[in-house]
Parts: C-alpha cells; structure tokens; sequence
C-alpha cells in the first residue's frame, strides 16, 4: 500500500500509478510487432528479419534494415513530435503536411545551385534575379520563417478567436497547398546546393528527429512549458485559473509544431534532392497516428515524446516488415490501418483497467 | 443555338471584333509535374492566339468536385470544355452533361471508360500507354542483353495502383516478357507501389537492399520513382553501372539524371502537344468542325544518345 500522499490541490500522488507508464506499453507492443515479422521471416522467406544472415556482411544485426526503420519514419516524426505537444495541450493540427509542402517550394527555391554538371540551372526559380548559389543560412531562415507564419496563424485562431483547433488548422491545411502550388505554378523546384542537400544527406535526417526528440522530450518533463502544456489539456478551465495565460501559451505550442513541420520540409526537401507542391500530403494523418500508437491521447494531458517517438518506430518496423515479407501492396494498407485502430483500442483497454484499479 | 452563334461568328470574321472563344479546363489536379506541363502546354498556347480565353480549375483527385465544375462551365456557357479526368471510370456523367447542353468536351491525357462511345462533339487526346511500359522494358532488355547479364533479376517499382497508366505500365512489363520481345531472361524479384514518389521510392529502394538479393535492373512506371531508387541506391554506395534504371516521363530531373549517368532509360510523353492537341480539338469542335475521336499522340523512347533533343521539351 501506498504510505506517502502528497500533491497539490487535489491531486495525490499514488505510486501503483507510476508502476507502468504509457510507453511500456507501447516498447512491448514494438517488440511483439518485431517478433512476429521475425517469426514470419523465418516461417515464410527462410530469412532472418532483424539479424545478418549475409555472408559478404559482418555483424550480429542487419544493418541496412535497421537503419531504414527509422529513416523511413524520421521525416514524419519530426512532425509528429510537434503534433504529440498540439495533442496534448486537447488540439489538433491538420495543417502540417500543406505546411511541408509550401515550406519545401519556398525554402528550395531559394537553395538552389547556379550550376548542374557544368551546365547554368537556368530553370532556378530565382535564376534571372541571381539568386543561386546562396549561403544555406538563407533558405533555413526563409523556411523556418515560413513554417513560424503558419504555426503561429494557427495559434493565434485557436488561442484568440476560439474557433476550433480541426476548423483553424483545416483553414491552414487548404491554404498552405494553395501557396504550395502557387509559388512556382506546379513546377518542381530541383537541384539544391551542396550545403542544402547535406542536411537530409544519409542518416541525417535520424540525427535531426532524435535531437529534436531529446529537446522536446526534456522540455516536457522538466520545464514550466511543459507543465503548462499537460495543464492546459487536462483542464483548460483549471489552468487559467491557476494563472496559466492559456492563449499565449497555445499560440506558442502551435508555432513549435508548424516551425517543426518546416524542420521536416527542409529535411525532406534535402534528402530528395526537390521540392513539388504535392510534397506532404497525409503526412499530418500519419504523424498523428504515430503520436497516437505511441499513447497520446487526443482528448488531452495524456501522452509523450518518448511514446510518440516509439510509434513512429512501430511504424517504420511496419513498413519494413511488409516489404521484407514481399507482401502484396495492396495489403499494406489494409493492415496498416488495422494496426493503427488495434493499437488505440488496446491502449483504450489498458487506460481503463489502470483507472478501475486505482479506483479500488 | 450554338451554330447560330457560330454562323455569326464566322459571318462576322470580317468585322473588327475578333470572336472570342472561351474554353473552360478542369485538371484532375495540379501539384502533379506531368499535368503541370500539359495544362501549360494549353495555357501557352492560348496566349499566343488572338479571341482564346481559358480558364483552368483544379479537381484536387476528386471525382466529384471535377463533375461540378463542367456543371459550372456549362452554366457559365464556355464553348468548349476540356477535362483530365480524375478517374477514368467516372467519365460517362460528364459526357452526359456536356452532350445534353450541347457543350464540346474533349478528354485528355487519361482515357475515359466510354472512350469507343463518345458522342460526335467529344473527343479523345492522349498518349497510349502501352507503348511507354513496352518501349521502356525492350530499351532495358536490349541494355541487359547487350551486358550479357542473362537471365536478369529485376526490381519494378510502380506508381499509384488505382491509376490505369500504373496499372498499364506494370502490365506492359509483362507483356513484353510473355511475348517473348526481351532478349534476356527475367525475373522479377518484387513489386511494389512507391506511389509516383520519389521520397516513397527512396525508402522502398533502401528496404529492398537491406535484404542483400542481388539485382540487375529497376523498372519503375515514372522517373521520380526512378530517381528515389537511384539515390537510395548511391547512398548504399553501389555503383550505377552495374544496374540498368529505367523511367518513363523525361522529366528535366530525369534528363539530368540521365546526363549523370545514373539513369539508362526514359520514355518522353509529349504532355505540351497533348495540352496543344486538346485545346486544338476543343477549338475545332467549338467550331463545328469535325475532328478525330480519338487523337494519339505519341511517345518516344530516350536514351543518353537522344537525350539532347529533348532537353527543353518538358
């Protein structure tokens, strides 16, 4: 039994509460996913999902396959860290991937190289008024900047004129596509600078999501911004009576997640060497399963990075799997979509059976 | 009605008011690179005739969005109208609304359902995809044969599965092969959908190589998922002389590529001419004259020998 009950106002800290957070739940769920790809591996291709079965390769694990995992799925969790903070705080935000997509023309066309094996780009967006070849710092700023706009229209809807948050970033979500199609009228925008294209180079974009993961997992846990995000989605009426601004801090949130989509615009951009308007599409649905396979919850002051984090994995562990296991695509998207529904149903069931346990 | 107002029109040819036709086009959608081409195929050449006036909407993939704006341009009395279908198995309403209105509709790109159906004022303007997948596959053939890697095992990469130029593409693949047109033998080890992405293909390409299965060739049904392979590919550190890419499009990434020596083949479709030959159809119906229902324009197979020629095509 518990001996020790201390909290404030009302709430008291009980330690069976703490005995097992959201994201056990969800580790031991990216492990038996993993498990059975494994076992199917064996059963039905004769090879080996997550370990090295190559000759001509050293080493205990396959490699290439585990670097993929997380490759695949960093682009997106980028977003889906931002996202997982929206969620938390009781909103939603639909704008992201408009936001990737308009971010990404925007911010590659002022990247772009004056030269393409040695013949002028001529078809550079800025080509006639001589912007090629500029320092990398121009385009980090003009799509950060880009990406701040967005977020921060976004906030200053939902904190300021209460519409609701899925109303708000919709606007944002048709508007953004609408910039992105407009900037170069549906042209592509190709061939980045040597500079730009290192940034989403090789595991680069796994660095950029696991920084970005530890910052904003830390800022969460431990700072007074995150105890008023959770605060905010618990109880929005507590906490602004408890002195929280609420709309200032709303309008915060939402630009960390539209300057976190424009993070993801740059390093999707970089890494594919282009930018087209149609970059993104259903990127924000995807980020919001991650967050939500990781345990967040949508109606509020439930969730966290590290939980998000691993749904982004069980993600990349899906996809991976699918193609390991050469599986029709026609499936694929059919199982994804029951993985996703299974996992919230799941962590549905287990946050009840927490709740009645305690209540006894 | 309608050839009243022509008769007018070509009656007062001689007056000082030029007529002015208005052509109204709906686009399946437009942050799509080859439809991007040939709506400003349409758009440019619009410009350069005197009395043409053309106004272009986007049906953002949605089938009905698409059927309301023909219902708008109708309403709005264009002379003719011009639409990219969305899907291709929804085209009979909107032949429906344009004939009872007495409107011209010309289909392009994509090949409507009721294509062998169409009523006189309707046409057809597109490009036959069963000549991009079989150009490409025999070019890739040839590449192998002439390597001497026989029998070959290859990747296919293909575009949205609810496409019919996907589908046909894919088709063609093995159609070439159960014909016995290519010189070497072949083996698909997979297929799967990058959905025309080059980001999806990038990371489908790096899923396929961490299962160590040695290859010779990727077929992929557009050249930005022939892109994504080859950069996933170039960060595995392979070689891209040892395997044989194809795509079709010859897009300008695609012909740098190509420059670079890291694509082998790609099958150009002439989507200006296609815009160029849709509005002509449009304007010549409008007209009351009479065109051939079904206009093909057609595709050409780029190599690195040709590849110069079509450097401002696209």
């Amino acid at each position: 039994m518990a001996e020790t009950t201390h909290g404030i106002g009302g709430l008291t800290f009980d330690p069976r509460k703490r005995e097992m957070p959201a994201e056990i739940g969800v580790a031991l769920a990216l492990v038996l996913i993993v498990a059975v790809f494994e076992a199917l591996g064996w059963l039905l291709m004769n090879d080996s999902f997550l370990f090295n079965t190559r000759d001509n390769v050293d080493g205990l694990f396959n490699v290439a396959r585990l670097k993929i995992i997380i490759l695949q799925v960093s682009i997106i969790g980028i977003i889906a860290i931002g996202v997982t903070q929206v969620i938390i705080t009781g909103g939603i935000d639909l704008s992201s991937g408009s936001v990737v997509g308009a971010t990404a023309m925007i911010a590659m066309s002022f990247a772009q190289a004056g030269e393409i094996y040695g013949n002028p780009n001529d078809r550079a967006v800025f080509f006639e008024q001589g912007l090629v070849d500029l320092p990398i710092i121009v385009p980090l700023i003009v799509g950060l900047a880009c990406g701040v706009v967005a977020g921060g229209i976004n906030g200053l809807l939902v904190g300021y004129t209460r519409i609701p948050p899925f109303i708000a970033t919709l606007g944002m979500m048709v508007t953004a596509r609408g910039v992105a199609k407009w900037w170069t009228k549906g042209q592509p925008v190709s061939f980045p600078t040597d500079s730009y294209a290192a940034i989403g180079a090789g595991m680069m974009p796994v660095v950029i999501f696991g920084l970005i993961a530890i910052l904003f997992g830390l800022a969460l846990k431990f700072t007074v911004y995150g105890k008023h995000t959770y605060a905010i989605g618990s109880s929005e009426d507590a906490a602004r009576m408890s002195g929280i601004k609420v709309a200032r801090h709303k309008v915060l949130v939402y630009t960390i997640a539209g300057l976190l989509a424009a993070v993801a615009a740059i390093v999707l951009s970089s890494k594919n060497l282009t930018a087209q308007a149609g970059m993104g599409i259903m990127y924000e649905l995807d980020a919001i399963a991650m967050a939500v396979i990781g345990g967040v919850s949508l109606t509020g002051g439930r969730g966290s990075i590290t939980g998000t984090v691993l749904g982004a994995m069980i993600f990349g562990v899906i996809i991976s799997g699918f193609t390991f296991l050469k599986l029709d695509a026609y499936y694929q998207e059919m199982v994804k979509g029951a993985i996703i529904v299974g996992a919230v149903v799941l962590d549905q069931w287990r946050q009840r059976r927490k709740a009645s346990k305690v209540e006894k | 009605m309608k050839r009243t107002l022509v008769a007018a029109g070509i009656a007062g040819l001689m007056s000082t008011t030029a007529m002015a036709e208005t052509i109204g086009v709906s686009m399946a959608l437009f942050d799509d690179n080859f439809l991007t081409v040939l709506r400003n195929g349409m758009i440019d050449m619009a410009e350069d005739m005197d009395g043409v006036d053309i106004q272009v909407e986007d049906a953002q993939n949605d089938v009905a969005k698409q059927l309301d704006q023909i219902n708008n341009f109708i309403a709005s009395g264009v002379d003719a109208i011009i639409v990219n279908p969305v899907d291709t198995s929804a085209t009979e309403a909107m032949t429906r609304a344009a004939a009872s209105a007495g409107v011209p509709l010309v289909y392009v790109n994509r090949e409507p359902i009721n294509v062998d159906q169409l009523p006189d004022s309707q046409a057809f303007v597109a490009s036959d995809e069963r000549e991009s997948g079989t150009l490409e596959t025999i070019e890739i053939c040839d590449i192998l044969a002439e390597q001497g890697t026989d029998p070959a095992d290859v990747y296919i990469l293909m575009g949205e599965l609810s496409n019919q130029a996907a589908v046909q593409r894919t088709q063609d693949i093995f159609d070439v092969i159960e014909a016995g047109k290519c010189d070497v033998e072949i083996n698909v080890i997979d297929r799967q959908t990058a959905n025309w992405s080059r980001d999806e293909a990038q990371d489908l390409m790096t899923n396929w190589l961490s299962t160590g299965e040695p290859f010779d060739a990727v077929i992929s049904n557009n050249d930005e998922m022939a892109i994504g392979a080859i950069q996933a590919m170039k960060a595995a550190g392979m070689s891209m002389d040892e395997v044989v890419v194809g795509g079709i499009d010859a897009t300008q990434d695609a012909l740098q590529a190509m420059a670079a020596g890291d694509l082998d083949v790609t099958v150009f479709q002439d989507a200006a001419g296609q815009g160029a030959g849709a509005l002509d159809a449009a304007l010549k119906l409008a007209n009351g004259e009479e065109v051939d229902q079904k206009v093909y324009i057609p595709f050409q197979l780029v190599t690195p020998e040709n590849m110069e020629e079509y450097a401002t095509k696209n």
